[in-house]
């Protein structure tokens, strides 16, 4: 049998251009179109307003393209787009990153990670002076693009607090690093769990000596869990952060919550080799690398660090 | 009101092949009748995914089995040269253009959404914003208030009078899946054919020149919109999620009666009313929602960046037109500036069109970041 045939049927009945299409968990849509086909008419040669941008963004990886150090990547993470196919748009990405790059040029962005200490200074109509500042660990840092938000945590009045900051808001007057450093984990949603002491920083702290391609130190400090109940079964996670806890109210507490943990169902040790979810959860490395090589090129016109006063 | 042998009439017609698509239509015009006959509520609307007598059947058979690749590769090359080398009817004299009053109606334009993106106000408020690209749409055909009268779908009790109509096609394509009724009907346009078609209403001082280009421009940043579209497919679903319902309780001894409706009727004889909320096929129904604001407008890719509110699932069609809302009507004309009437040629503007327009109110990323003065609050 003839080779491009058997190409064809395989094409008519998978619709697409031999990759695998997307499964679509909704029910079928009759007034939309797909993203590939909708890719093609932008640069289709029949429609006389296309644009040349969409072109050069479906372009393939070639080795030409600029070496992206893996520093720039851990920095920089929020580039890399929404990795959910369900709404992935080429144009939509490129608009988005582009606003990005605009904001960068006025305001420095500088590099830190989840377990270094910063300070935020916002603008606010109701304080005095009209700016506010607040100085705490930072626990999370996460969402895509435009969207990116932290979070900071502190102790003031013998209270717990948290502020959450969108660092793409015009209202952001200026990000400092007092301490730049990182955690054993990737999330520290644990302190809430923890005594007060372990988040606690004084307002006044007086800012390390940060410089230019500084290595990064690993705090390796280990907090104790407060007794039950907490925020979250902790017992089910593993974390490196923590001493093993030991409050328990008995025995047999510890022996069956420690057994439920060990459930199959709970620890879901298969999705460690699934690949497919893998996949569907990222974003390739081909494609990410296209990305970053566009933001590396822009980043030489991005503001930069001030000096500091002396 | 009732409508009388509609539907017998125009399948008698459909089946005599030799009439063309311009004397058909007129045809079975002539046999609607309008009047009111006693004891009918209202016209009989035909099934859901009936097609109605008018339509041309679009989709031809697929020639992928039959053709080589390489033909497949020669055709469609011969099809792009036969295309950009049509005669536009553009060439001929352009018809008079009229002014803006705050009773034309204008033609609107066929988008794609395409995502969700955050923006900010210069009062430092977080907005989100609908990205909607408008890909490559033309004017087809323009039916006036005579014709549109005579024409069928046209209903003599709709509320405004003296109108016309535009047809516009979206999204280009080769013409090999399609049937030669369809693409004829592209001819007097001298565009490809389009992948979909809409219409609008339009009053005649804001008639279009089919073949026309539509564009973002037709727009201002800061004008107010409707958008139209077709809402999200959920397939079959309850009674409690499509309509509502409160549902049966959770214990106390129900067995089977825990997402079900109540009683549905009272009585053998006289049977459930008419209309009774019941199980079935959810969304994908035409919704509207009224007075959206653009925000900003994208020149170079065609983008509109609309409030929120947009129906409609990822990458699905809406309609965009002007708000028919009296306030924006008015507020249109009392903001300044030109309209463009009937939609922007390239010529209104010297030299080159702004790549980005913003709106007054919003933020501009490349504008050093927002700060509060203490006599700005007093």
């Amino acid at each position: 049998m003839n080779t491009s045939l058997i190409k064809h049927l395989c094409t008519l009945l998978l619709r697409t251009n031999g990759e695998l299409s997307t499964i679509s968990k909704r029910c079928y849509q009759s007034h939309r179109i797909r993203n590939q086909t909708l890719d093609k008419h932008r640069t289709s040669p029949l429609n006389k307003q296309k644009t040349e941008d969409a072109k050069n963004d479906s372009k393939p990886v070639t080795n030409k393209d600029p070496e992206v150090p893996t520093r720039f990547l851990q920095k920089n993470p929020e580039f890399l787009p929404n990795p959910d196919w369900g709404y992935r748009d080429q144009i939509a990405e490129m608009v988005e990153r582009n606003d990005m790059y605009r904001r960068r040029r006025n305001i420095f962005m500088p590099e830190f990670y989840v377990g270094s200490i910063l300070a935020v200074t916002l603008a606010d109509k109701f304080a005095l002076g009209k700016t506010s500042r607040f100085l705490g660990l930072c626990i999370y840092r996460g969402d895509q693009g435009l969207h990116h938000k932290i979070i900071l945590r502190n102790v003031i009045d013998n209270e717990g607090v948290e502020m959450m900051y969108e660092l793409y808001s015009p209202l952001i007057q200026k990000i400092e690093v007092i301490k730049l450093e990182r955690r054993l984990d990737d999330e520290l949603f644990y302190l809430r769990d923890c005594p007060l002491e372990y988040s606690y920083f004084p307002q006044d702290m007086e800012s390390q000596n940060i410089f230019k391609d500084m290595p990064v130190t690993t705090n390796t400090i280990k907090v104790k869990l407060n007794p039950r109940p907490w925020s979250q079964r902790w017992e089910r996670v593993d974390l490196q952060g923590v001493e093993p806890f030991t409050g328990w109210k008995s025995e047999k507490q510890r022996l069956k919550l420690k057994r439920l943990a060990n459930q199959p169902q709970v620890k879901k040790e298969w999705e460690k080799m699934d690949l497919m979810k893998h996949y569907r959860e990222s974003i390739p490395p081909e494609e990410s690398m296209r990305i970053y090589g566009e933001v590396v090129k822009d980043a030489k016109d991005w503001k930069n660090r001030e000096e500091r006063e002396t | 009101m009732a409508v009388r042998g509609l539907f017998r009439s125009s399948l008698q017609i459909l089946t005599q092949r030799s009439l063309p698509f311009n004397d058909l239509h007129i045809k079975l015009a002539e046999q609607v009748s309008y009047t009111q006959v006693r004891g009918t509520r209202s016209y009989k609307r035909p099934l859901r995914h009936q097609p109605r007598p008018w339509h041309i059947k679009k989709k031809a058979s697929s020639m992928e089995l039959y053709v080589t690749p390489e033909n497949k590769a020669f055709l469609r090359e011969a099809a792009v040269a036969h295309y950009n080398n049509t005669p536009s009817p553009l060439r001929n004299e352009p018809w008079p253009r009229n002014e803006y009053t705050s009773e034309t109606i204008r033609t609107g334009v066929i988008g794609v959404k395409i995502g969700v993106i955050p923006q900010w106000k210069k009062d430092g408020t977080k907005i989100l914003c609908q990205l909607i690209q408008v890909v490559d749409n033309h004017v087809i055909r323009y039916n006036p208030p005579e014709k549109f009268e005579t024409a069928l779908g046209f209903n003599p009790h709709w509320k405004h009078k003296g109108i016309g109509s535009v047809v516009v096609g979206a999204l280009s394509c080769t013409p090999f899946n399609y049937t030669r009724k369809y693409t004829g009907l592209f001819s007097e346009a001298g565009v490809p054919p389009k992948r979909i078609l809409t219409k609008f209403w339009i009053t005649p001082d804001a008639a279009v020149q089919p073949g026309t280009p539509l564009s973002v421009m037709h727009f201002r940043a800061g004008d107010y919109v409707d958008v139209s579209a077709k809402t999200v497919a959920r397939g079959f679903q309850g009674v409690m999620k499509k309509w509502g319902y409160k549902g049966g309780p959770a214990s106390h001894g129900s067995t089977k009666f825990h997402r079900k409706a109540g009683s549905v009727q009272v009585g053998k004889k006289e049977g459930f009313w008419k209309g009774k909320k019941m199980p079935g096929m959810m969304g994908e129904n035409w919704r509207k929602t009224k007075a959206i604001k653009i925000w900003r407008v994208n020149t170079k890719l065609n983008l509109l960046y609309l409030g929120t509110g947009v129906p409609g699932p990822h990458h699905g069609y809406v309609r965009i037109y002007d708000s028919r809302c009296h306030k924006h009507r008015v507020g249109k004309l009392e903001r300044g500036g030109n309209v463009p009437m009937p939609t922007f040629y390239a010529d209104d503007i010297v030299g080159e069109i702004p790549e980005e327009i913003y709106d007054d109110q919003l933020y501009n990323f490349a504008d050093p970041s927002v700060e509060f003065s203490a006599e700005q609050s007093k």
